[in-house]
């Protein structure tokens, strides 16, 4: 039972997902939409929590087991429950019942996020444009054709996305242009078709109870 | 030291001090160049000058601070097409984390108008010519409900009021009432506008996103499923230049002033690639006629 009830759960929703893209009748279409805007939104809910509270775990797991780097896990969920308490007491900017500002000092979540998240988020990514740098210079070599012409391939876009490529010639951004739009085009495509054949055969086996891994406890 | 080695064994913090260097002197000194408009940007402009008088344009805000400085400066060229072709304007976003920003480029760019509008008219009020509905979860959600209806989905907007009450949700109820979607992301968000609300409602959907993730959406492009598309830095500075020189919209152009600092990065990594391909055949060529021991290794 504990196994059927959900291989069946999945097998009807599975199905119910697919027919209102068939069938455009109205019954149809709104027990489609009862589902979407009412079960959804409510797994949703549900879904927040236990990402939440597994969070919470994995890094209360690991500061218990003294695991490497414990001491940023403290991090995480001092922050966590510090941001949570003033997102939910004191307003998304500052209006609700807990006081979010000392004098000038504001501390309300539109100022943590603007203050902490926008300049910390922004500076971890431009930190990769070193790395890339660096790792270009050390790994980036002609050591074969195929990779001497991803090489050659890669100057030319890596110019004619600049300004300077027009200067250099007008037909440099075309021809950088002409990569994207055909041999990128042709080499995705086919990784496209493999995908999504591969995600239709997999949604299949997983909506036929054929493939059940998802259950956990082995591949029986 | 060899030649060999100056050439293969670069100190990884020279160049970071090189890129570092070139990257924040255009900054510091800014000069927005002239930009070649290209297909892609052209289409996408064009798609949006083209919706019709009736129908709204959705602009779909799912940047992070991440990927913030590439894609914020399409959004304020957007929104400065649109409010100025007075093209209404729903907002919202499929994540929690862009609302700040969203928010941001929606106040700065409707103040730029407002602070030098006379009359009602040429102000950019809310709920009368855009709309911010805010976020609802899980994506799947605003994706096909909107086909239906609107604020059947977002029953309040990102500010708390009633959508139903606001006069722009009066004239737009679903997508048969907008022009088109433009999904501004650094992720897979514009591919689910054309995978669900695209094939199932036939909504005309166009994108801007990062330069990282270019390769994989040009097919779309190419398809015609895209109405158009912005890719990276380069794709907002060709849409500033063409809200300059076409609308006449003379303001600070970010992403064409940071077109500097991308030619000299671009530039650096490209000296060093061909640094480090020169010592590499210098040494393969070195290995190749050094003289062998008999099981074939260089002695």
């Amino acid at each position: 039972m504990k196994r059927y009830i959900p291989l069946l759960l999945v097998f009807v929703f599975g199905i119910l997902g697919i027919i209102p893209f068939i069938v455009p009748h109205p019954v149809v279409q709104g027990t489609d939409e009862f589902l979407r805007n009412n079960l959804l939104k409510i797994l949703a809910a549900f879904a927040l929590i236990l990402g939440l509270g597994s969070l919470l775990r994995v890094h209360y797991d690991k500061i218990r087991r003294k695991g490497q780097n414990w001491e940023y896990s403290w991090v995480l969920i001092v922050t966590f429950v510090v941001t949570s308490i003033i997102g939910l007491f004191g307003g998304v900017s500052g209006t609700g019942i807990l006081p979010t500002r000392i004098g000038s000092f504001a501390f309300d979540i539109w100022t943590i996020y603007f203050n902490i998240e926008v300049p910390l988020g922004a500076a971890m990514f431009a930190l990769l444009s070193f790395f890339m740098a660096s790792a270009a210079y050390r790994a980036f070599r002609a050591r074969s054709t195929e990779a001497s012409l991803l090489l050659v391939s890669a100057f030319i876009v890596m110019l004619g996305v600049l300004p300077l490529g027009n200067e250099i010639s007008p037909h440099l951004p075309s021809f950088a242009q002409w990569i994207m739009d055909v041999p990128n085009v042709a080499g995705q495509r086919g990784i496209l078709f493999g995908v999504a054949l591969g995600m239709l055969a997999t949604a299949l086996k997983i909506i036929l109870g054929i493939e059940r891994s998802w259950l956990g406890g082995g591949g029986e | 030291m060899k030649i060999i080695d100056i050439l293969t064994k670069i100190d990884r913090r020279v160049i970071y001090l090189i890129l570092f260097a070139v990257v924040t002197l255009p900054i510091i000194f800014p000069s927005a160049k002239s930009i070649r408009v290209m297909p892609p940007v052209e289409k996408l402009y064009d798609a949006i000058d083209n919706i019709p008088e009736d129908k709204a344009l959705i602009i779909d805000f799912d940047y992070d601070p991440q990927t913030l400085p590439e894609i914020e400066p399409m959004a304020f060229a957007i929104l400065r097409h649109a409010f100025r072709k007075r093209i209404k304007i729903l907002a919202l976003s499929l994540y929690v984390q862009p609302l700040g920003l969203a928010q941001n480029a929606l106040i700065s760019v409707s103040e730029e108008f407002n602070s030098v509008a006379v009359t009602s008219e040429d102000s950019i009020i809310y709920g009368r010519d855009y709309v911010f509905l805010g976020w609802q979860p899980p994506p799947l959600i605003p994706i096909l409900g909107m086909g239906e209806s609107i604020v059947n989905v977002y029953k309040t907007d990102y500010y708390g009021n009633q959508t139903d009450t606001l006069p722009l949700m009066k004239e737009v109820k679903n997508y048969a009432d907008v022009g088109l979607l433009v999904s501004l992301s650094s992720g897979d968000p514009p591919k689910w506008w054309i995978e669900y609300a695209q094939n199932r409602f036939g909504l005309k959907v166009g994108a801007g996103i990062t330069a990282v993730s270019a390769s994989e959406f040009y097919p779309y492009l190419q398809t015609g499923q895209f109405s158009g598309l912005m890719v990276g830095m380069k794709g907002a500075a060709e849409y500033e230049e063409q809200v300059e020189n076409k609308l006449n919209i003379k303001v600070r152009r970010k992403a064409s002033e940071s077109m500097s600092s991308l030619t000299y990065a671009h530039l650096v990594i490209i000296i060093f690639i061909l640094i480090g391909n020169t010592g590499y055949f210098i040494s393969r060529r070195k290995t190749k006629s050094s003289p062998t021991t008999p099981t074939g290794r260089p002695r």
